[in-house]
């Protein structure tokens, strides 16, 4: 049985773009083939479930067999009644087995079946949004059949971009026409290339030539500087792996857009030059945004609607930093359950703190602070070392440093 | 005060500035409106006007200059 | 048509592209000949992508170059290193070095496929390290770093049914390496259950090798590490003529001004790189458990014999010593290290490989390792007292009775000797 991971090789593109071929013949032709793009849908995720990863595509049905069941249970409750208990514990249910796969590498002596898979997380970001909006009113009724294909639309299934609902089902009920089609998929042409140059030339020279070289040179001094093992290696090692971290990431984002957009469907983008942002709360715009927007409006905003809703807090900036603490905390978990993943969310709620209150005092003192080209590029370089160091800190190189 | 003087003021109020005669200004664009001023606005808007606007409802597209956002809760009301 | 003309704004880029791409991946290129310069510094580059290729080493092993199988101290290129006598004193040979940290007998096996023509009555060196015999053998991920799919396409259209052939095909697959192409994968399970390629199968392969061979001729001179200047610098300290008292003389000198920061022996910039400070003492008496005796890699060592023995290969081992007083600091056992040198000999030279050079005795000498465990001044010239006339002088055409035992797990934990049949060996 064969198995292939998603965009890995040149085959992989070659089966998925001759698989294509019939939906963008119907697309330019004014059709959405609905059951070829079913059966194209089923037929990827066996290839890339299926052989030798079996267990996850186990997984994966048993889990979406659940999420359905759970999403479909409350909109018919939420279409008579709208209990806040009823609420969360549908959302908590929803978000349970991410939970329990995120602590599994906590217990290594347990060897009962993984509920894991390849994308597990992105699924629960789209149906936690689900129920939130149903509990909103933004989305009154859903169908089997579009929540199916929402969740899993096969292009985006294993490491995003988070589209949302409402988005998804407008792109996918309605057919563009012929001229918007063909900018489409010319702009999907230009993703796919520049997708191909971001992860297999430069996430290759960064990841595969030169990270292997600079974290053995790095390593080598780990008792350098009183036994810290910081070192000009060091320093190099948080520079490439960041640059590996972008062009690999962003790379991947390109090919799922890319396919999307020859599916008719504008999966939004998941970065916009993340290393020309002047301050880190831009860079949270520009950097993996999918996700940080999914933070942004189910975490931080929801957090802090509640609790100014219910006057906990009175102060407007105790209460910003309170939420940046929660959200990225959040985030910092969802990463993994490790040191190095938990500070990675402190250091950039911190950072965020602290960047606030320089915008506030600048905002102040407004005429009093130099504005010119010299001076936003030193913004943008700060911000980039400090990004920088982040992804070292994530990378848990530090981690194999120094334990 | 009608509605739409009463959004100008809430939105003089979070931003600091004087908007009433800028009811094109991007709100968003222009860094006036963060998250968290935006749960203001929309917390302040169901207690001044009687609107309720749930944050799902919140599509940064919709409510990015004054005008939009008077329209908005104009249609919601 | 407007929107036929907008189809072929938008498409006809890639379909040029991708054509140009597979006449370039297509054209016969497969005769590209690289300078003597580019051979002479290949064969000291230790680069991978001559490791992973064949380009060089067939063009080379053509010629006077002689394939010197290793690992690490195959980079301890100090005066004394095989490369520099062989370049300052215009020797017959000039050895082509293949292998680094982390290459042990299974990589070899793999990268010497598709040179067979070439290396058929040739006479190889191959330094087999101790080290390398370890309770799981063989990395899987230093494995992956010299592996390359021309190797493994290359063995599989070439490979005979044998139980040497079932071993490599089963090896291959537990490595990541194996599983890293569909098409190889599913022919390496046929050829370890004993079945042929289909005609099919073939034609994959074969299309398959053509591109990663024209891959090798475009690509593998590219990015090659220069090292042959430090033969060079090597070559300028050597006296003039190749007598092994004067050559004696200057390896003690060079070795002793390099020696001269720590009790053990090792080599001041290595020392003070990687072992100077609180590091040394973590290392006191960390080896006192390792154990070389029972090991895959005595298997994957058959494997590589059955190479030479299907080439008609005349080879020379050679089993380094290692350092006397680093082994005493971290509790390295020597008795199990002789034994570990024995079994190795044993399963040599009861199989007709009987040009051994066993240098394990020779650890208590002063001046034999540049660090730890690897070659230098004195012991390269040790070596090179044995490589010389090996490789100057004619040999007779050994012949070698391959024992099959040798690839049972039996053997792998054998700590007596013994054979199948019950008979004692030496």
């Amino acid at each position: 049985m064969i198995n292939l991971q998603p965009y890995s090789n040149p085959n992989y593109f070659m089966i998925l773009l001759a698989a294509l071929l019939p939906i963008m013949i119907g697309l330019y032709f004014g059709r959405r083939l609905k059951i070829y793009e079913a059966l194209f849908t089923f037929s990827f995720l066996v290839l890339t479930f299926g052989g030798d990863h079996w267990h996850q595509g186990v997984a994966l049905i048993i889990y979406t067999i659940y999420q359905v069941g759970l999403t479909m249970g409350f909109e018919r409750y939420r279409r008579t009644k709208n209990q806040t208990s009823i609420f969360v514990s549908t959302v908590l249910l929803s978000i349970l087995p991410l939970v329990i796969v995120k602590f599994t590498p906590l217990f290594p002596n347990d060897h009962s079946f993984n509920i894991g898979f390849l994308g597990i997380s992105y699924l629960t970001f789209k149906t936690v949004q689900v129920i939130m909006e149903l509990r909103d009113g933004t989305i009154k009724e859903i169908s089997w059949q579009q929540y199916l294909q929402f969740l899993l639309f096969f292009p985006t299934i294993s490491s995003g971009p988070i589209d949302r609902y409402r988005r998804f089902i407008k792109d996918y009920d309605h057919v563009p026409d012929r001229k918007t089609y063909l900018a489409d998929v010319d702009q999907a042409v230009f993703y796919l290339f520049q997708g191909f140059l971001y992860k297999y030339i430069l996430g290759y020279i960064f990841g595969t030539l030169l990270l292997p070289n600079v974290s053995q040179a790095a390593l080598s001094q780990r008792y350098a500087l009183g036994g810290t093992g910081i070192s000009w290696y060091l320093l190099a090692y948080m520079y490439v792996y960041s640059m590996y971290l972008f062009f690999d990431f962003a790379g991947y984002s390109l090919f799922a857009v890319s396919i999307s957009y020859f599916m008719g469907i504008k999966t939004p983008m998941n970065f916009n030059k993340p290393f020309l942002a002047h301050n880190i709360k831009e860079f949270w715009n520009r950097w993996h945004m999918t996700l940080s927007f999914w933070f942004r409006d189910f975490i931080f905003m929801r957090f802090t609607f509640w609790v100014m809703k219910h006057h906990w807090v009175k102060n407007r900036v105790r209460m910003s930093q309170l939420a940046y603490l929660v959200n990225f905390l959040v985030m910092g978990f969802w990463h993994g359950i490790t040191w190095y993943y938990i500070v990675y969310g402190l250091f950039h709620a911190a950072a965020i703190i602290l960047n606030d209150y320089w915008l506030r005092y600048k905002k102040k003192h407004a005429d009093q602070i130099p504005h010119n080209k010299w001076t936003e590029g030193l913004a943008i370089f700060a911000t980039f070392n400090i990004v920088c160091f982040s992804f070292l800190i994530f990378s848990g190189f530090l981690n194999q440093l120094w334990f | 005060m009608n509605d739409t003087e009463k959004i100008y003021s809430i939105l003089n109020d979070l931003t600091g500035e004087d908007l009433t005669d800028k009811g094109d200004t991007n709100l968003f664009d222009t860094g006036l409106l963060d998250s968290m001023a935006t749960v203001q606005l929309l917390l302040e808007i169901e207690t001044e006007i009687g609107v309720e606007v749930p944050v799902s409802e919140f599509e940064r597209s919709e409510w990015e200059t004054p005008n939009k956002i008077i329209a908005k809760v104009g249609s919601l009301k | 048509m407007k929107f036929g003309k907008k189809l072929w704004l938008i498409f006809g880029p890639v379909v040029i592209a991708v054509i140009s791409v597979w006449i370039v991946l297509l054209l016969p290129l497969n005769h590209q000949r690289v300078s003597q310069d580019a051979l002479r510094r290949g064969s000291v580059s230790l680069s991978t992508n001559i490791y992973h290729g064949q380009l060089f080493k067939k063009q080379a092993f053509a010629e006077n170059y002689v394939p010197f199988l290793g690992s690490s101290e195959l980079l301890r290129m100090d005066p004394m290193h095989p490369s520099v006598l062989a370049a300052k004193y215009h020797r017959s040979y000039q050895p082509f070095l293949l292998g680094s940290a982390g290459s042990q007998s299974l990589n070899h096996y793999f990268t010497l496929q598709g040179v067979h023509s070439e290396l058929k009555d040739k006479k190889i060196i191959f330094i087999i390290s101790p080290q390398w015999f370890t309770k799981q053998g063989q990395a899987p991920a230093a494995f992956s770093y010299y592996y390359s799919p021309l190797q493994a396409i290359q063995w599989l259209l070439t490979a005979k049914d044998s139980k040497a052939t079932h071993y490599a095909a089963k090896r291959l697959l537990a490595m990541p390496s194996g599983k890293s192409s569909l098409i190889v994968e599913n022919c390496l399970e046929k050829t370890a259950r004993g079945e042929s390629l289909t005609h099919s199968d073939r034609l994959l392969l074969d299309l398959r090798r053509h591109i990663l061979l024209n891959e090798d001729a475009l690509f593998s001179r590219f990015r090659l590490v220069d090292r042959w200047r430090r033969i060079e610098a090597g070559e300028r300290v050597l006296p003039k003529r190749d007598s092994t008292t004067s050559l004696n003389r200057l390896a003690i000198r060079l070795a002793r001004q390099h020696t001269t920061t720590n009790r053990f022996g090792i080599d001041n910039h290595f020392y003070s790189e990687r072992l100077r400070g609180s590091r040394i003492n973590g290392l006191r008496d960390s080896q006192r458990s390792f154990d070389y005796r029972q090991s895959p890699e005595y298997s994957d060592l058959e494997l590589l014999l059955s190479e030479f023995k299907q080439v008609h290969a005349n080879v020379l081992f050679v089993i380094p010593p290692i350092n006397h007083r680093w082994a005493t600091y971290t509790g390295l056992s020597m008795p199990m290290l002789q034994q570990t040198a024995t079994k190795i000999k044993y399963q040599l030279r009861s199989q007709g490989f009987d040009h051994i050079t066993d240098l394990t005795n020779d650890s208590q000498q002063n001046y034999m390792m540049q660090d730890t465990i690897h070659l230098g001044w004195l012991g390269w010239l040790k070596v090179d007292q044995a490589v010389k006339p090996f490789l100057t002088e004619p040999q007779d055409q050994p012949t070698y009775h391959l024992n099959s035992y040798f690839f049972t797990k039996n053997w792998q934990e054998s700590l007596t000797l013994q054979k199948s049949d019950g008979q004692h060996g030496e």
